[in-house]
Order: C-alpha cells, then structure tokens, then sequence
C-alpha cells in the first residue's frame, strides 16, 4: 500500500498531554500547576510574576485587583479590600466569629439573603453610554460627540462564594494564558475539616467560574500525590509513615499517615489556628516595631495596633515582613526589613539574622512540636515510627521548625530539608507541592474512561465520601522469620517484615532474596516462619538507670550526665500464623557457600485471609510453589 | 503491578534440628476500618480491583492490556513522539558534500537530509528530526576549528534549502513531482517482450509490474490506490483495478522545473514571456505524464495474464453448462429450465457486454495513441518551425 506523502491533510496534533491544572486553594495564598511536557507537574507564576498568589481581591474604583496588588491595596484601601474568604465559604454568619479584628473589608450580615454573610465594598460603576445621537436627542446639531458621564460611585455586597468565583476565575485566566489552551478541568485542594456545606460552596463557586472541578482533595491526599511522584519518591521506602506538616498562614494542619505502596490514609489529624504565618508575622512586626520605636524614639505599638496611624504602619510592616520571611528561608545570613515612611514619614530599615529570628519563633516551634506529639499519641504511635516528614505551607519553609522537629524524631527521618527538595523550588518545595499534587490528580483522573458502568464506579470513587474510601486494614505486622543457629536478636532469626499495620486490604506483596544455605553437600533445606508481631519504641533513660529495662539484649553505650532519652524500634513475637518449608533445588555455589533466590509472595484478602507462597527461582525457571493459607479472622 | 521487592537481606541457613512448628491455628488479629485518602494511582488500581472484583492477578492482566493499548494510542497519535523517530544513518558520498547551494533546485532534497530511503513517505516528524541531526553535524559552528576552509557552510545552505523545500507542503509536492530518484525509475518500465519471452510471463508480470504501479499510486489524489494484485483475483477485481488507472486522478505537476522568472528585468514583456512559457511547459509535461501513465496502463492490461485467465474461465463455464445442458436428464421441472435458459441468457448479455466494452477500451485507446502521435507530431513541427524562426 502506498503511503500518502502527508502534505494531502495537514497533521493532526493530537497533544497526549491533558489541559488540566491543579489549584492549591488556601485560605491566604493559592498557587496553580500544570502538567509539563515531562508528565510531571510544575508550579506555575501568574502573569505578576508570583507563584504564591494571595488571596485577595480589592476594588478601587472602576478597577478589581487580585493577588498580591490587593494585598497592596489593604493598606489605604482596607476597606474595599477582601482577604481570607476561603475560610467563610459555605458558613453561616451567625457561625462566623464577629470580634476578630479584621484588617481588610469587615464580614457584614448580607442585606437581602437571610443568614448569610456578605463583603460590602465601594465601586465606582461605569456611566451609562450616551444616547445615541440623533435629530430628537441632538437640537443642536455639533461635532463633538457627547462626553461620557463620570462613573458613578455604587455599593457592591458580595458573598463569600462570589468573591471565589472573582478569584478562580483569575487563576484559570492565568493558567490559560500560560498554556495557550483552554483549562479542561482542576483539582482543588481543600483543608480536612472543610464541611459538606462548604465543599458544596467551593464547588458552585468554581461552577460559576467555569471551571470543571474533576475532585476536590483533602491537602493531606494532595501531599501524598506530590511526595509520591518522581525519581525522589522512588528512593524511599514504599512503606512508611508520614507526617504532613501544614502550617499556612491562619492554622496549622497535622496530619499522621500511613502510607503503604501509594495507599495513603490518615492515622490521626490535628488542626489548630492559633499558630500559622499570621502569627509568626505578628511576631516579627513587634520586632521590627520595638526596634524602630528604639532607633527612633518613636512609640509605635502595633499587633494590635489601635491608633488608625498606627494601624497603617501595621500594614506597611506586614508587607515588608513577608519580603523578609523569604530571604530569611533562603539564605542563612541576615534579612532586611526596610519600609519607607512607617510613622510620621520616619523610614525604617532593620536587619534580623537567622539565630535571631529562630529566638522569636521558638514559642511557635515548640508549639508545633507539642502537637505533633498529641498527634503521634492520638494514633497511639511514637515519635520514632515517623519516617517521613511533608511540609506544605509557607511558613513551613523555615529551616527552624525543621531543625526543631527534627530533634524527636529518629535519625533516618526523611524531610525535604535533609533531601534538599526544598531550595529552588525542588519537589519538596512546601509552598508548590499542594498545587503540584493536585495538577498530578488531575491528570490521573482526566486519563479516566467513562464508557461502562463499571468505570463511572471508578469515577466515582474519587468523590468526597465515596463508600470505596472505606477500607480495612492490617492491624498488626506480619512477616518472615527464618531461625538460625545462635540467633542474637530475640526472635530466634533473621526478621523480614512482609505486610506492615495499617496497610490497606487487600494486601499483596512479593518479595525476591538469595538465601544462605550452608556449605554442606546434601539435601538443602530452606524454612521460615510467618509470625505476627508487635512493633513499639522502646524508650530508655540512659540516667538515671532505667527502671523499666526490660531484657534488652545491646546495652547502650554509657552516656554523658545528662538523662537523655534513648529509643529504638523493638518487635515482639504475638502468634505464630503458619511455617514454609523448601527444598532447594536450583542452588549455586558461591564463594564456598551454597546459595538460592526465593521468591515469596503475601496475599491478604480484605477478610483477612492469610495466604503465602513460595518458590524457587533459578536458571532453569520458577520452581515448585509451596503454598500455607491461614483463616479469615 | 506484580512489582518484586528486591530484599539486600540473606536470610542464613536453617537452624539443625529445626522442624516445621505446629501450626497455632491462629489467624491474623482483627482487621480495623480505615478511611482512604482518594488520591494518587495506587487508590486507583485499589478502587478497580474492588469495583470489577478482582484478584491482583487478574488486575495485572487488566493493567497490562491497558498499558499496551495506551502504548498503541499514544504510538498512532504519535504525541510529538520525535524521541522515537528513528531515520537511520545514511552515507554522505563526496558529490553529496561538494553540492553547490546556488544549484539548489537541481539537489535532492531527501538524500541530502538523508533521508533517501523514505521520499515522499517521510512524514513531517521524519524531516524535522533529519533536519536537526543534520544541521548539528554540519553546522559551520562545528567545523570552526577543523583544517582547511572553515568558512565552508554550502552543505549546512543546502541542509536549509532542502528543509525549507520539503517543510512547504505545496513546496514539497511539486518537488515530489519531479523528484529525481523516481524520474530515472520511470523509464525502467517492462515492455512487452520482456514479459512475454521470459520463462513465466505471468510470474514475470507481476514481479515487473507491480513495483511500478507502487511508484505511480503516490500521485493519486483518492487514496488508497488498488495496487496491482494476484494472479487469482477475481474478475471485479481486476476491471476495478484497470477502471481506477484509466481514471487516474493525479495531482503531479511540473511547476518546479519552470525556468526562473528573472526578477531583476524590469521588462514585463520578458516576464510574461517566461510566464507563458513555463505554463504551456508545465501542460505540456503534465499532457505527457498523463500519456505515460496511460501508456503503462495499456500495456499492463494487454500483457495481463488474468485477462487471459478470466476470458478462457468464462468459456469453461459455458461449456460446461452447454454440456450440463444437453446432459439434463428430461425429468427435469419446466420451471428449472426457464430458470436455467434465464441464467443463460443473462451470463451471456454479460459477455457480450464484456466483450463490447473491451473493444471499446480498444477503440478508445487506439484512438488516443493515434491522436496523441498526431498532436505529438503537430508539435514537433511547430516546435521546429519556432526553432527556425529563432
């Protein structure tokens, strides 16, 4: 068959790549990512230049500003100016706390709409257009044409579902703009406790913006996408334990997870908002206030600020600061603070150094660390199961707090800061990894098919509150034991964990080991044993001399005066399940010892129905299965 | 996703004397119900083992088969796919180097993008990828610091005339008309002696054949073109064949090879000169192309050995039914015989109807070779003609 030389019709071009995006949608700042040509998911800068694009929306005038030209704007505009809107949607205003001070457009019950609150800002709305002229309109017929009226000044009320859609709809126009394609659909990321009512909200919001809205993801499972995608990903454990550490700017989000080959779900949650950006902000404007009411003999009291000349040093700090904040997690040396006429035309410039900054944090450090351990304790683990540590946030960027939880958690715990994710905007960059985690749902689920019932089922789980979230899991580990002659450790032989707690069911694992045989002639036997065990962290008090030492077989190396807590990882032998045994028939010989791979693989059966095999593998293919099968629970 | 975890662990040998244990009868401790985060492709494969109700063996044979039909769909839409686009490595002869850019038009535009083996089948991925391999070896850049000339970037001229030629769609169609590698193919047409004095014409015919009306199919603007065929095709077959290249609707033509309109003259008589001139070229050669296709058309269906083949089938069948006939046994049914004489007489409207539009074919082009000659002749005569007045 002849080819057709291919200038009949011009190529298709069929792009494999899916035009959707993902938003992280938080209460102070949202970012958004694409899909790059790679696959992966890259965070995007609007046309501001910014990746973090703040969450506000100010009116002057005729004009709207959105992003970080608002937050511009709280400073002589405040009033007009809308901040912190995502927290309100779906809220009635009588569930609204009314005496936090506001340093934008005050929340107000909506006028018409019962119950419900509303943003009152002043616009200037644009003058009718001119009649057209005409020998009725015009008695005296003239050249120039009628000068439009001025615009006239107006009350806009808006709720906080119309100021989304304000704001959505800039970040689709970014994102298009950016991609030279129209935005298919999104992922929205959206905090654990946010309720029904207020997805419901977020969801009409995005509706009236024109955005298809593929799945609204809780940040812990956005954070779970990020962590689990790329080469970085690859080099962890598959099975780990992770802890997500949200600290934005209104509140702090904990979240403990147990993730197990890419299946996440949450041990333990914490939310609390009396630390976030806001605070550490607060902290430093009292710094920076303090130091200039020194430099200049100026009194200047601010957080809160009551004085209306005060208040508007508060807000021209509170800009500055933020400059601050990020030169200070970028760089280890000193980061400036300069804003120009901040009381009675005084300028002001100071410098605050790392240690310096850490000082002042270290009460919201501790704080953080206090709850994480409530966390670890509610899901009834230690400190020490932690692997690995997420952060998502801005003010999660801050070495400090990293070095600070650092010091409870075990030596191979795996942060961005110890992988050097975190600089220059790396897959652990706390302020993208929402965004990107959602960008990478979205394309997983834009790659969904939708012809059968069965695969609208699959759609479908993917929705909030989907019965297939409902999973059961592993309560304890299940694992190898294979005895050995003079076993030094208490379980009698070499451990092999195959099916960690807390590991989704149905289960599989398959497992691939060369064994040692022994250097005898003969007959060669291979066994293990499948137990379940108990984990736990034993905590040693090095001095003084632990009490409840129990019979632990390494002692520790004698420690310096100080009573230092010692952990370390102890398993328990809880019940014998079944034993394997296998004649090794495609054994070689190495280095004068008699040596076979084993291929083992665990199933779990959502009963919980134990069964294990085991075979040979060799040169001369898969060898003869040994099956053990233990009972549904 | 059967993945194997490679464990760096040896287990050592088994303790003397250690027998299997009895078994505890025990099982695994209750399991306890959690909530799933609905993110990221391992709750995906969770979610469709649960919802199709499969075993992970299945799953694995499910994701296989999707992951080979993706695989098949991102191969067709091509993606940009330029990664996979493999043109091989041609050789780059001395006279291929040494061409002069100013010769533009008459270089081969796919030999010196190396891409010889494909002409007109490249596709647009096929030159772009050529294109780049080429200019970064030949870039003037690269030879900056080899010995001799290093101002010498004709080739890299040539790399970006050919690519600019072949990048043109309309460019690149009139140069696939003339290409050059084809137009040295075209007259190794078979005559009839060839095939008929050879050991098996009709094996010979379809060897010979064949190939070129592959070359010719390309400039048929209905795609796809009926190629030439088997021995035992059928009868429609065959008169659909020799109907498709009778009506043969190409889209060759002659533009590249027109002379150059010289666009420094300020005579506007001169260029509508060179423009008549080249246009009654271009029809001219086009006329003539049409002729040769014409030509070979003829001569395959004068040397077809199906025609032969389909003709003495036909004679068979009647035959055998006249013998059928006068054998039918009296007891048969009047109403079968209509039936038969019916069959009859239709089979044999057919052949002369056949027959008729044979001779017609014949007529027709015995007619057009006669006024072809003539015209060619009348031509030659006023060519000669202007040639004396010049």
């Amino acid at each position: 068959m002849a080819q057709q030389n291919g200038t009949i019709d011009a190529p298709i071009e069929v792009s494999s790549i899916p035009t959707v995006v993902g938003i992280n949608f938080g209460n102070s700042y949202a970012s958004i990512a694409v899909i790059t040509k790679e696959g992966s998911a890259d965070c995007i800068a609007n046309e501001d230049g910014e990746r973090q694009i703040a969450c506000a929306i100010s009116f002057h005038g005729e004009e709207i500003y959105i992003g970080s030209q608002a937050k511009h704007q709280l400073v002589k505009n405040s009033q007009n100016t809308i901040t912190g809107f995502r927290n309100l949607l779906g809220k009635k205003f009588s569930e609204i706390p009314s005496d936090k001070l506001t340093v934008s457009a005050p929340v107000i019950q909506h006028p018409e709409i019962p119950d419900e609150p509303a943003y009152k800002v002043k616009v200037l709305q644009a003058a009718p257009s001119p009649l057209p002229t005409s020998v009725t309109t015009t008695p005296a017929a003239s050249h120039a044409p009628t000068p439009r009226s001025e615009p006239t000044p107006a009350e806009r009320i808006l709720t906080p579902q119309e100021v989304t859609t304000i704001f959505l709809k800039s970040l689709i126009q970014s994102a298009e703009d950016f991609l030279g394609k129209k935005v298919q659909g999104a992922v929205i990321s959206i905090p654990a406790w946010f309720s029904d009512a207020q997805k419901a909200a977020l969801e009409k919001a995005a509706a009236d913006a024109g955005l298809v809205v593929l799945q609204l993801l809780e940040e812990a499972g956005a954070a779970v996408v990020a962590s689990n995608s790329g080469p970085q990903a690859e080099a962890l454990p598959d099975d780990r334990t992770q802890l997500v550490v949200d600290l934005g700017a209104s509140g702090l989000e904990l979240a403990l997870l147990s993730l197990r080959h890419g299946i996440a779900h949450s041990l333990a949650t914490i939310s609390d908002h009396t630390v976030g950006g806001d605070y550490i902000d607060d902290k430093l404007i009292k710094f920076f206030a303090k130091e200039f009411t020194k430099k200049t003999k100026m009194p200047l009291t601010v957080a809160p600020a009551t004085e209306t000349q005060d208040k508007r040093a508060e807000a021209k700090l509170r800009l500055a600061v933020e400059h601050t904040k990020r030169t200070l997690s970028a760089s280890p040396g000193a980061a400036t603070c300069s804003v120009e006429s901040l009381k009675d035309g005084l300028d002001f410039t100071g410098t605050i150094n790392r240690l310096r900054f850490d000082m002042e944090m270290r009460t919201i450090y501790n704080h953080v660390f206090k709850k994480v351990q409530e966390l670890v304790e509610a899901a009834g683990l230690d400190l020490y199961d932690i692997d690995e540590v997420v952060y998502i946030g801005g003010s999660a960027s801050l070495p400090g707090l990293d070095e600070t939880l650092a010091q409870g958690l075990s030596e191979s715990v795996v942060t961005p800061f110890t992988a050097g994710t975190v600089v220059g905007g790396g897959v652990g960059d706390p302020t993208a990894i929402l965004a990107r985690g959602c960008a990478l749902q979205a394309k997983l689920l834009a790659s969904l098919p939708e012809n059968t019932e069965e695969e609208k089922d699959v759609k479908e789980a993917f929705a909030s509150g989907s019965k297939w979230t409902e999973a059961k899991v592993a309560a304890k580990t299940i694992g190898m034991i294979f005895p050995e002659e003079n076993a030094e450790n208490p379980l009698g032989g070499q451990w092999i964990p195959a099916i960690l707690r807390e590991t989704a069911l149905p289960a599989r694992r398959n497992f691939r080991f060369d064994v040692d045989l022994g250097e005898g002639e003969g007959e060669k036997k291979t066994a293990f044993e499948v137990w379940e065990v108990k984990e736990g962290v034993k905590t040693e008090k090095v001095k003084p001399p632990a009490l409840e030492l129990e019979e632990s077989e390494e002692e520790e190396e004698p420690e310096e005066e100080e009573e230092i807590e010692v952990k370390e990882k102890t398993l328990e032998k809880e019940a014998l399940l079944t034993s394997l045994e296998l004649i090794a028939k495609q054994a070689r010989q190495e280095g004068g010892r008699w040596r076979t791979t084993l291929e083992v693989q665990f199933l779990v059966g959502s009963d919980g129905l134990l069964k294990v095999t085991a075979w040979e593998v060799g040169k001369s293919g898969k060898g003869e299965k040994a099956t053990a099968t233990v009972s549904a629970p | 996703m059967a993945t194997v975890i490679e464990l760096p662990v040896i287990p050592p040998p088994l303790r003397a004397g250690w027998t299997a244990p009895q078994p505890s009868g025990k099982s695994i401790s209750p399991v306890v119900e959690r909530r799933l985060l609905p993110a990221g492709p391992a709750y995906l494969a969770h979610v469709r083992r649960a919802v199709h109700n499969l075993t992970f063996e299945e799953h694995d044979k499910h994701e296989e088969e999707r992951r080979r039909l993706e695989a098949l769909a991102s191969g067709e839409n091509g993606g940009t796919g330029e990664e996979d686009v493999d043109i091989g490595d041609e050789e780059e002869p001395e006279d291929l180097l040494s061409l002069d850019p100013k010769e533009w038009k008459k270089q081969d535009h796919y030999a010196v993008l190396g891409l010889s083996h494909l002409r007109y089948k490249a596709t647009p991925i096929h030159i772009k990828v050529a294109h780049r391999k080429k200019v970064l070896k030949h870039h003037p850049d690269k030879k900056a610091g080899a010995i001799g000339d290093s101002n010498d970037d004709a080739f890299f001229k040539c790399i970006q005339k050919a690519f600019e030629v072949l990048t043109n769609p309309e460019r690149r169609r009139q140069f696939d008309s003339v290409d050059p590698y084809y137009e040295l193919l075209e007259a190794d047409v078979p005559t009839a002696s060839q095939i008929k004095n050879g050991r098996d014409p009709a094996k010979a015919f379809f060897e010979q054949f064949a190939p070129v009306f592959e070359r010719e199919s390309r400039f048929s603007r209905k795609q796809p073109v009926p190629m030439l065929g088997k021995y035992g095709d059928s009868k429609e077959v065959v008169e659909g064949f020799y109907d498709f290249w009778y009506n043969f609707d190409s889209w060759r033509s002659f533009e590249y090879l027109d002379k150059e309109i010289n666009e420094g003259s300020d005579n506007r008589d001169d260029k509508r000169y060179t423009e008549k001139k080249n246009k009654s070229e271009r029809a001219r050669r086009k006329k003539e192309d049409t002729a040769r296709l014409r030509q070979i058309v003829d001569l395959a269906l004068g040397l077809d050995p199906r025609i032969k083949r389909i003709k003495q089938e036909e004679k068979e069948a009647r035959e055998a039914k006249k013998r059928g006939k006068s054998g039918t046994p009296n007891g048969m049914s009047k109403k079968q015989q209509e039936e038969e004489e019916k069959k009859r007489k239709e089979e044999e409207a057919k052949k002369k109807e056949e027959e008729e539009k044979v001779a017609r074919a014949e007529a027709k082009k015995a007619k057009a070779a006669a006024a072809t000659a003539a015209k060619k002749a009348r031509r030659q005569q006023r060519a000669a003609e202007g040639n004396g007045d010049a």
